[in-house]
């Protein structure tokens, strides 16, 4: 799905990973704000943008560990109330950094995480959005994610194209040309 | 398709649907005479006063804004079937009873074109609204069932503007749940302190769920 030009997966590769150093660097000391030196040194904890991250663990030069909003105190939160948790405040871009992440960091859980909390936010909220009107939603929209914003806007934008057919107005469009007056030619 | 007023999001307009339910054939009755049409899609004709013709919609509206004929309203477009239609619409609340694949476009241009032909228009307009509320309720209800093991969905009888109106959400849902449950990305059924039913007992990948 993620395409090379596709905004939202840019941006949800700048999401910041905490990683940890297994080799000293020298001149990368402005990755690191509490550095005083410009160098890194091993086992230094910075927090990285996931495609940096990414590179830098591919040459096993870090090890990444999981951002906040995969910890254990969120996933109890979704456990006990999916609809409510404000995964946007936490992450935007919560399903597609799960999904990349997934496969790198030790916690074998996160993908199947991902899954259970979109299928149980799927069913409190998203499941309702085509009939839900626009300002009875505006409060959950505030805590959906990129992903579920995007469903949502297809399920509304449709209906209200329909619901705007339905009512109806002019069939046909004038063309714009039709109107005019023709300018009389100089000659 | 081509012709699609929206190529991204793989779906028709409102008004790209109307011009699809115009091809549906209707019958009238013409108040002249004229030679039959040989159109590319089939001959109509000949029209004679008072004999009845099946003709497209198109021609059909084309004809009455002229004066020339006069529509009969389908025979499910009567109070009858129509009131007949929305008791088993409530009374089966999974199922989906059988109407022409486009009614809702039908009923639109008959409605804004040929009041005068169809007998008790607001009653029939108003069961009409009726039945689609319903219907489309019943839709939604059915979307909750979507769930990580939905593969496909089967919807019987679904007409065709419903299932434009569901479309973009239902192919972005199905999308999201195959991203997320796919092998990859569960890689092992780890259980959790907290009960996840979810992790385990996962079945075979491919069932059908039934709407």
């Amino acid at each position: 799905m993620a395409s090379y030009y596709d905004i939202d997966d840019i941006l949800a590769e700048e999401e910041f990973i905490p990683v940890v150093f297994q080799k000293a660097a020298t001149g990368v000391g402005l990755l690191d704000p509490s550095s005083e030196t410009n160098n890194i040194e091993q086992g230094a904890k910075v927090e990285l943008p996931f495609w940096l991250a990414h590179e830098l663990h591919t040459r096993q030069a870090v090890v990444m560990s999981i951002p906040s909003c995969f910890n254990q105190m969120t996933k109890k939160e979704i456990q006990a109330d999916p609809g409510s948790v404000d995964l946007r405040n936490r992450c935007q871009y919560f399903y597609e950094l799960g999904c990349k992440l997934a496969p790198m960091v030790s916690d074998r859980t996160i993908g199947s995480f991902l899954l259970y909390a979109f299928k149980n936010r799927y069913k409190e909220v998203l499941s309702k959005a085509h009939t839900s009107t626009f300002i009875a939603s505006t409060k959950p929209l505030t805590l959906l994610t990129k992903e579920e914003t995007h469903l949502c806007d297809a399920a509304q934008s449709s209906m209200a194209a329909f619901k705007k057919w339905r009512i109806g107005g002019s069939r046909f469009e004038r063309p714009a040309v039709l109107g005019k007056k023709r300018k009389p030619s100089d000659e | 398709m081509a012709g699609q007023s929206d190529p991204q999001s793989s779906v028709f307009s409102a008004a790209e649907m109307e011009f699809l339910a115009e091809d549906e054939i209707i019958e009238v009755v013409p108040n002249m005479r004229m030679e039959p049409l040989n159109l590319i899609s089939g001959d109509y004709g000949p029209f004679r006063p008072q004999i009845a013709a099946q003709v497209p919609l198109w021609l059909a509206v084309a004809l009455k804004k002229r004066g020339k004929c006069t529509i009969r309203p389908p025979e499910w477009m009567s109070i009858e079937s129509l009131t007949q239609v929305l008791e088993s619409e409530r009374d089966s609340p999974k199922e989906f009873q059988p109407l022409p694949f486009h009614y809702v476009e039908i009923s639109r241009l008959l409605f804004d074109h040929a009041r005068d032909d169809i007998p008790d228009i607001y009653m029939v307009r108003s069961l009409i609204e009726d039945i689609r509320d319903v219907r489309f309720h019943k839709v939604e209800s059915g979307l909750e069932t979507i769930s990580a093991r939905t593969h496909a969905v089967k919807l019987k009888n679904l007409s065709a503007m419903e299932v434009n109106i569901v479309r973009p959400f239902v192919v972005r849902t199905l999308q999201s749940f195959y991203k997320h449950d796919s092998p990859e990305m569960i890689q092992q059924p780890v259980q959790m302190s907290t009960s996840r039913p979810q992790a385990t007992d996962r079945g075979p990948r491919r069932d059908l769920r039934r709407r």
